[in-house]
């Protein structure tokens, strides 16, 4: 027999690559990839951790994780393959299509449908009437309907669906369809949904805020409120506009539903939390969960703009209840417009005060955003407009007043960084004009203001682990930044931002009181070896499914191509609360972990049972079992697995992830709750026309604290990518509406997303600062990067040409009146004779450097253990650090309710605090 | 089924034959001459690796090669085309064996959420035809019609970077299966 004949059955097609039969030996006994370099110490190799040690370390396997891993599903993408939301064609199909109202705010008085149901080709036609239940993403503010009840509250809202045997004959049926209207006064300023109406866009009944168009407001105050304007020994004061932004993902909205024939549902859509929607579903269709499968179709980019459950979805499972056929309804770029769920346009008002020894001893924001004609994710952006900027610096005094407010337009909902990502800009532009006025370097500024490892906020946040620090570190030294801040050229400048962003959020959005984990994740592995991941996390290209793969192969030490994902139906996957809040790596890795943990122990047990080895010295790698003092004792992974089979069967496991008992007990102190958070600092380099007022950014250092890189190429692309969705921020992309509040940009042609000659070259850096509870690790890499990008190109621009922008996008127009203010009030006639600041340094200057200084080596005692003490926000001023502030001092306050004297004289968004609910107007009515 | 109360949206047009090769394959398809290729690709023919992101020519994600030309199928009239040689990305692999743009693609981090791929590698395929040496600014101009919303284009260049550096040498990339999914450990008999 022929060594070919021999090894039939072995070979794999296509690859042709010779394998030799299990059992007959061969020269390389042990793995070949294996590098000590990867491996931890306790598992015999030399790996040490950046910081100490962590509770995975024994699972390191040096499979997989920190490897440079292409997508599992990437050929898919390549080759055509992969099935996107329109891709879905199933046979005896129906298209779907919607009717959208031409009006801002009217209210329904009839619908007609007759005309269009007579015509030739028209199956099934669905009004509000035909589901009247309210849904929305967050249960306490469900206030969308499939289709419009009584009221349209934007132009396009859906007011009827047509299902029809082609698209030519559904358009045609809208058309048929008549609706009489009766308009309203429509609202569009958000200044003027602060005001009491006669309309309101929404009634919540006895939680309703005055009669005014307030969805949400919120008021907290921290710490030594009173004292930070007599300690300041400088003063930031800012109003920012900041517009809309569309998240413009490249695959416009599409769906497809079917009841089989047992009477079962499936939707077939790109979401990126099919968990909510499965509820949704249940709540407008009345019919319970387990008659709905939800299946998420690959999503052709997310960014928070697929994370609603939304109308059309329900529209399309109507239909097709009522025809009994498929129905697939697909949005054209206009109508994802109209869905929108972009970012907030927003008014902040940022007042920041440093104090004589460069501390920041006030932080005042005030932030009214415009939601749209929906709550959407709302509740919580209004939070996070203010909480996510009470770190990563220490500070003496924190006073945020936010307001949400509903307009005649597209809802605004969660986008890439939702809701820190303006507030985050305004405050980072303004620690860049305090240290412009205490004379200081804004880095030395901020390395002198860090909060520690292992510490708590003002407002009671958990970090655990921080490399801020690192961040700006190797910024600075990878920008050369000394050498060049301040003392470029006019129209040349370069700028430093941070960001600060949660890992997943604390609560998931169902507070389930029956504790249910955020993230399951089931393993079966049958005698064939391979391991199937069962997992409801949604892949929306950020590569979910290849890092939850990842953390499966390295805990058992086998190749990713033995790993096979199964994510996305609800009937297999078990409920992943979905992917948004970068919650996914940390939370799915872990549950990931968990359950990989139970197989490998089995495994180990197995073989303990057949070698006689003591299990605890077994450990894992490159499809092995062996003891790690003596390698030669072992067996290989399919023994050891067939033999934990023999009374079992397949080997099975569930493992899941939920948060730690975390914060404070204030109104609100769930709100941007994390078990980890990530760090970055950008410095971005930008060069200014001073004569066209053309702002282009050439060079970003964009160091990124993401815990562990599980997937450096995912990580550095998702934080380029970030860079990219940032930069169309800050120089272009803006939603415009017109004088008749109409959106007038409602396409990509009109929408300036940058293309690839507007990218500037991205530097992306990795810190690792192995977080404990995370992952191997891991912290999120997803929307964090994209923080610190707009405040660095923002101080870039002032470093160029001393234009402190307060709106954005910094479009030419606009750059040019900045600068042509500019000039007029220096009264000079050129631009090109502007002075470019420059910086001299104050003797305050070097007293930050000292402290963060020492700051550094507080740090690293609290990273390496050596100083365990707990450390709260407040000790930079001279309270005890292992307290709460407010327990030592009367004047640290800890407030959720304005006080009469603040809301005689409300800032903008404060003044949202002028109404009374009418809950509490009982007595007077 | 009666038709007879059926209303034209558009002026009524013809139906008639179009013949066309699309991905080496010869297809008879019957469309009327408003047409738009995107629609007859996906709908009539079933390529549906061809995606519709914006319907004005902005995205570049329909893109499909047309004679080895690439050109946006949603601007693109199907009567226009009739008779031409028409490449989507289905027919840009040869089998299994994928161009070097597309394993560079997955490799370097081109394709995030890949829904722009197609486009992407439609271009950087008629790219790469005409010149396996392309500087920064070629590969920049090559590409500046497609949007991508996740990688930032960085990435894709890189990929483009990559793939020419093959065609260059000759050398292909990795093994499509690597040996170590074979479940057998450690016994690797002869050398590969």
């Amino acid at each position: 027999m022929t060594d070919e004949e021999e090894m039939v059955g072995y070979k794999q097609q296509p690859g042709k690559l010779p394998f030799s039969r299990p059992g007959s030996g061969g020269k390389d006994q042990f793995s070949t990839l294996q590098d000590d370099e990867m491996i931890p110490k306790s598992q015999g190799g030399k790996l040490s951790q950046p910081w100490g040690t962590h509770r995975h370390d024994e699972l390191v396997t040096s499979t997989s994780i920190g490897n440079r891993t292409p997508l599992i599903d990437g050929r898919y993408k390549v080759t055509g393959q992969a099935k996107y939301g329109d891709d879905i064609r199933l046979s005896n199909e129906l298209i779907g299509k919607i009717l959208r109202s031409p009006h801002h705010f009217a209210r329904i008085k009839s619908i007609d449908t007759s005309a269009a149901e007579a015509l030739d080709g028209v199956v099934a036609i669905a009004t509000g009437v035909d589901a009247s239940n309210a849904f929305g993403v967050l249960p306490v503010t469900k206030d969308e309907h499939a289709l419009a009840i009584s009221l349209v509250r934007h132009v396009g809202d859906l007011v009827a669906a047509v299902a029809a045997e082609d698209e030519s004959t559904a358009l045609h049926a809208l058309q048929l369809i008549e609706v009489e209207y009766e308009v309203l006064d429509s609202i569009h300023d958000m200044k003027d949904g602060l005001e009491d109406s006669e309309n309101p866009i929404h009634d919540r009944g006895k939680y309703h805020i005055g009669e005014a168009n307030i969805q949400k407001r919120v008021f907290q105050e921290f710490g030594e409120v009173e004292k930070m304007t007599e300690n300041a020994e400088a003063s930031h004061h800012s109003n920012w506009t900041f517009r809309g932004v569309n998240h413009g993902f490249t695959e416009p909205h599409a769906t497809v539903a079917n009841w089989d024939p047992r009477g079962r549902l499936t939707v077939y859509t790109p979401q990126q939390v099919p968990h909510y929607l499965h509820r949704s579903l249940a709540d407008v269709l009345e019919i319970p969960m387990h008659q709905i499968n939800v299946y998420r179709t690959f999503v052709g980019g997310g960014f928070g703009g697929k994370s609603d459950p939304f109308p059309h979805e329900m529209c399309a499972a109507i239909l097709a209840r009522k025809s009994g056929r498929p129905v697939r309804i697909t949005f054209d770029r206009e109508e994802v417009f109209f869905v929108n769920r972009g970012r907030h346009p927003s008014h902040i008002e940022m007042n920041l005060h440093a104090d004589s020894q460069g501390r920041l001893c006030g932080v005042e924001t005030d932030a009214l955003i415009d939601g749209g004609a929906f709550a959407s994710f709302g509740h919580v952006t209004t939070y996070y407009n203010g909480v996510l900027h009470t770190a990563p610096y220490e500070i003496g005094a924190f006073h945020y007043t936010g307001a949400r407010v509903w307009t005649n337009k597209p809802a605004s909902g969660a986008m890439r960084g939702h809701g820190a990502v303006n507030s985050r800009c305004a405050f980072e532009v303004g620690l860049d004009d305090l240290s412009n006025k205490l004379q200081v370097d804004p880095m030395t500024f901020r390395l002198a203001n860090l909060l520690p490892p292992l510490s708590a906020t003002i407002t009671g946040f958990r970090i655990t682990s921080t490399g801020m620090r690192e961040c700006l570190e190797k910024v600075r030294k990878a920008s050369d930044w000394d050498e060049r801040f301040r003392k470029l050229p006019l129209g040349h400048g370069i700028g430093v931002g941070c960001g600060f962003f949660i890992s997943g959020s604390g609560l998931p959005i169902h507070w389930d009181p029956n504790k249910f984990p955020h993230a399951t994740v089931h393993l079966k592995i049958d005698m064939d070896g391979g391991v199937t991941i069962h997992t409801g996390a949604a892949d929306i290209g950020q590569g979910s499914d290849t890092v939850v793969a990842q953390s499966v192969a390295e805990v058992l030490g086998l190749p990713l191509d033995m790993i096979r994902v199964r994510s996305q139906e609800s009937d297999t996957a078990p409920v992943d609360l979905g992917s948004y809040s970068s919650r996914v790596t940390f939370m799915n890795a872990n549950a990931a972990i968990s359950a990989a943990m139970k197989i490998r122990q089995e495994l180990l047990d197995a073989t303990a049972v057949i070698t006689g080895a003591d299990p605890k010295k077994l450990v894992l790698g490159d499809r092995r079992i062996y003891d790690k003092r003596d390698p030669a004792v072992g067996v290989s992974y399919l023994e050891a697995l067939h033999k934990a089979q023999e009374e079992r069967g397949a080997l099975v496991a569930s493992g899941a992830y939920r948060t730690p008992p975390m914060g404070r007990a204030h109104k609100g102190a769930a709100a941007g709750l994390a078990p980890a958070y990530s760090f970055s600092a950008y410095v971005a380099e930008v060069k200014v026309d001073v004569e066209t007022g053309q702002t282009s950014v050439i060079n970003v250092w964009a160091a990124h604290d993401c815990g562990k890189a599980l997937n450096p190429l995912a990580v550095e692309g998702q934080i380029i990518g970030s860079c990219h969705m940032g930069l169309g921020q800050v120089l272009s992309e803006e939603m415009v509406y017109g004088r008749t509040g109409h959106l007038l940009n409602g396409n990509l042609l009109d929408y300036k997303i940058p293309t690839v000659h507007e990218m500037p070259k991205v530097y992306p850096i990795i810190v690792e600062s192995n977080d404990p509870e995370g992952p191997f690790g891991a912290k999120e890499a997803g929307e964090g990067p994209l923080l610190p990008i707009l405040p660095a190109v923002c101080n870039a621009v002032f470093d160029a040409i001393g234009v402190r922008v307060n709106e954005l996008p910094i479009t030419p127009d606009r750059m040019h009146r900045n600068i042509e203010k500019l000039c007029r009030e220096q009264g000079i006639s050129d631009p090109l004779e502007l002075e470019t600041p420059r910086l001299k340094l104050s003797p305050l200057q070097e007293s930050l450097a000292n402290r963060a200084e020492e700051h550094e080596k507080r740090d690293i005692a609290r990273r390496n253990n050596d100083d365990i003490e707990p450390y709260h926000n407040g000790a930079l001023f001279g309270f005890t650090a292992t307290m709460p502030a407010d327990e030592q001092s009367d004047d640290w306050k800890v407030s959720v309710i304005p006080s009469q004297e603040y809301i005689d004289n409300p800032r903008l968004a404060g003044s949202a605090w002028k109404h009374t609910e009418r809950r509490h107007r009982g007595d007077d009515a | 089924m009666s038709k007879k109360n059926r209303i034209p949206m558009l002026p009524q047009v013809g139906k008639r034959e179009w013949v066309a090769s699309v991905n080496e394959k010869k297809v008879t398809e019957s469309i009327s001459s408003d047409s738009i290729l995107l629609d007859v690709l996906r709908d009539q023919i079933g390529m549906l690796g061809v995606k519709r992101g914006c319907d004005m020519g902005t995205c570049g994600c329909c893109a499909v090669l047309v004679d080895g030309e690439p050109r946006l199928s949603c601007l693109t009239l199907t009567s226009e085309v009739e008779g031409c040689e028409i490449t989507t990305v289905e027919g840009i692999a040869d089998g299994h064996h994928l161009s070097p743009i597309q394993e560079t693609f997955t490799t370097y981090g081109g394709s995030q959420c890949g829904f722009c791929s197609p486009g992407f590698l439609i271009v950087i395929t008629a790219l790469l035809e005409e010149n396996d040496n392309p500087s920064d600014s070629e590969i920049k101009t090559a590409i500046e019609g497609n949007l991508c919303r996740c990688t930032g284009y960085q990435p894709i260049i890189e990929s483009i970077q990559a793939a020419a550096e093959i065609l260059r040498s000759g050398k292909s990339t990795s093994n499509p299966t690597s040996p170590h999914s074979d479940p057998h450990p450690g016994f690797m008999g002869d050398d590969a």
